[in-house]
């Protein structure tokens, strides 16, 4: 099993990135402005901490920056090594090709969890010592949902790089899953559902139901609402528990599928 | 047992074949020099006992066991210094070391093993401030991790100055000491005759010697070489030459042709260029040195006078292949071959190896 080792390698590698510093100073940055943007004004003393997380951070920063720094941080992680020559390096030893592709999510999704970690917590620590009733709770639990996100996408672009036998090739790729997953995902779909509608029609289920499912399919969405149903207080219960599921399900699907299929490429490829 | 095994091996990318029905073995505790030009298919070769590139057809065993099953436990026993790799930049040279360590599951202390390659003062530092003879010297030292059965070098002198060529092969040495079998590659003959018990020879991805530097020597220098200057020598002229009884080979260096030949058929030589005209300006003899030995093999048509070939086929393949003194097939011809897809071009070394 060697696994881990790639993984640890690919960690201290990718956290001594200069990227890394500056990602975590944007994440502070970020959280500090829109933490400044709705502090408690006058004699109120509550701090709108579920405002600042799902009217803020939510849209702003967490379903468009961190699907896109998970790109970032994954979508050369195969073939860059594959175009410089370290991947010689670390096939002569014992390592299999699917420790490799799976070596750098774990190890690249831990980085880049580190770095929303950092990111969220330096002005989220700024807040629990203020004099304000700040929810550190949902703070904190929201923050774990950025950084599966980030791993999510983090999985979805190795998996892009593995298949990739350049690197040109592989920012395509990083691009069309940006552009699929965070611009175009409802006008796609939307699309494919309305063009498909004497098919779906067939199916034993409702074009409404159908829309549900493709909503909580995109990694993004899914997250967005099992966060809000985090912030509602009702994760996995409530009107919503089995979209919730089914969205959960996703987040899983989008972790290990698209490594698995570049898995497939890259096993089958002369390197 | 036998460390390396290569049956009828046969690899081709989309529009060149690399290595052509190879057979080769290698005997434990063996130090096998693995030597031909630049894109003559040794990179594939060493690739394929890496399973990272898989042949077209033939088997590949290593240390006993299949490449294509057995990858992973065959690379715990191995240790590899591949070409044309790269480090990784930001991480210390102590850090690739114990890298590798992990990785192999061994027992070994990462700064003695720096230490050895001559690194010990630069282990802090990042990998990609390293020089390419220290990078060099870092991926031997990952090599040596947990003292493998079979270390496989791919030239292993690229990038170092004399002294360090020197230090790589006193390593090769101890190694084989110890009892490893060595296997490595390069385009020089000069650094493997001094380590070698044994050396082959590829050309155009088929083997067309085998046997020691020694016995090499015996093959084509137990002639003498006749170099002669004659400057208006042409293909016809250099044609009669090659007929000539006692003649393994002749190349043209510029106004010069290099004749290997039996020491009594220095004035049929001669007098059969004078015959067909050429005015010979200067002649005089030299003993065969391992550069052309090793031109002899790879460029020349001494693979055809070989008294051990290694295999039959491949001497045919070699003795039908032109002379690079004819005008025939571009093939062997360097200055024409620069845009194309051969496997002589340097330029296409990289594609080719891949």
């Amino acid at each position: 099993m060697s696994l881990p080792a790639i993984a640890r390698k690919d960690f201290q590698e990718t956290v001594r990135s200069r990227g890394m510093i500056a990602l975590v100073a944007l994440f502070s940055l970020l959280v500090a402005a829109f933490a400044f943007a709705v502090r408690p004004t006058g004699g109120n003393e509550q701090f709108a901490t579920e405002v600042l997380l799902s009217v803020f951070i939510g849209p702003f920063l967490v379903t468009t920056l961190v699907p896109l720094v998970g790109v970032v941080v994954g979508y050369n992680a195969v073939s860059g090594e594959r175009e410089s020559g370290s991947l010689k390096l670390l096939l002569s030893l014992p390592h299999s090709r699917a420790d490799v592709v799976f070596g750098k999510v774990v190890g690249r999704g831990a980085a880049l969890a580190l770095a929303v970690f950092a990111g969220f917590l330096l002005p989220g620590l700024v807040l629990i010592a203020a004099p304000v009733a700040f929810n550190a709770g949902a703070f904190l639990g929201y923050t774990v949902f950025a950084a599966a996100l980030g791993v999510v996408f983090v999985a979805i672009a190795v998996g892009c790089s593995a298949a990739s036998s350049t690197q040109r090739r592989a920012l395509i790729g990083g691009v069309a899953i940006y552009v699929l997953f965070v611009l175009l995902w409802g006008a796609v779909t939307g699309r494919l559902v309305g063009a498909a509608g004497p098919l779906v029609d067939a199916l034993p289920v409702s074009a409404t139901q159908l829309r549900v499912f493709l909503r909580v399919s995109n990694p993004t969405t899914a997250v967005e609402a099992l966060s809000n149903a985090f912030l509602g207080e009702q994760l996995f219960s409530g009107d919503t528990a089995n979209q919730q599921l089914s969205a959960a399900a996703m987040l899983v699907f989008w972790t290990l599928a698209p490594p698995l299929a570049g898995l497939l490429k890259f096993d089958a490829d002369d390197l | 047992m036998t460390a390396i095994e290569l049956r009828g091996v046969t690899k081709s990318f989309d529009d060149v074949t690399a290595v052509r029905d190879l057979d080769l073995t290698v005997e434990d505790g063996e130090v096998y020099g693995f030597l031909g030009p630049n894109g003559a298919g040794k990179s594939t070769t060493i690739d394929m006992l890496l399973d990272l590139v898989r042949p077209t057809a033939g088997t590949v065993r290593v240390l006993g066991a299949e490449v294509a099953t057995e990858g992973f436990e065959i690379r715990r026993r191995t240790g590899v210094l591949p070409d044309g790799f790269s480090v990784y930049d930001r991480l210390s040279g102590r850090k690739h070391v114990e890298f590798a360590v992990e990785s192999k599951d061994a027992a070994a202390d990462p700064d003695a093993l720096l230490d050895r390659v001559g690194l010990a003062g630069d282990a802090d530092r990042p990998a990609g401030d390293y020089s390419k003879g220290m990078r060099q010297r870092l991926a031997l030292a990952m090599a040596l991790v947990g003292d493998p059965d079979l270390l496989i070098l791919d030239e292993p002198s690229s990038g170092l100055d004399p002294a360090g060529a020197k230090e790589m092969r006193e390593i090769v040495r101890a190694e084989a000491e110890r009892g490893a079998t060595v296997f490595f590659s390069s385009h020089v003959l000069e650094q493997v005759g001094a380590v070698c018990d044994r050396v082959g020879i590829l050309r155009d991805g088929e083997l067309v010697a085998e046997d020691s530097v020694e016995g090499l020597r015996r093959a084509v220098g137990g002639e003498e070489t006749l170099e002669v200057a004659a400057a208006g020598a042409d293909d016809d002229a250099v044609a009669a030459v090659r007929a000539l009884d006692g003649v393994s080979g002749v190349t043209r260096d510029g106004d010069e042709l290099v004749v290997n030949c039996a020491s009594d058929a220095k004035t049929d030589v001669i007098a059969s260029l004078e015959e067909a005209g050429v005015a010979v300006a200067d002649f005089h003899t030299r003993e065969a040195s391992l550069e052309d030995l090793f031109l002899a093999y790879t460029e020349g048509d001494a693979a055809s006078a070989d008294v051990t070939p290694a295999d039959s086929d491949a001497t045919d393949a070699a003795q039908t292949n032109a002379d690079p003194t004819d005008a025939g097939p571009p093939v062997d011809d360097e200055p024409t071959t620069d845009d194309e897809p051969t496997t002589d071009d340097e330029s296409a070394v990289d594609e080719v190896d891949r």
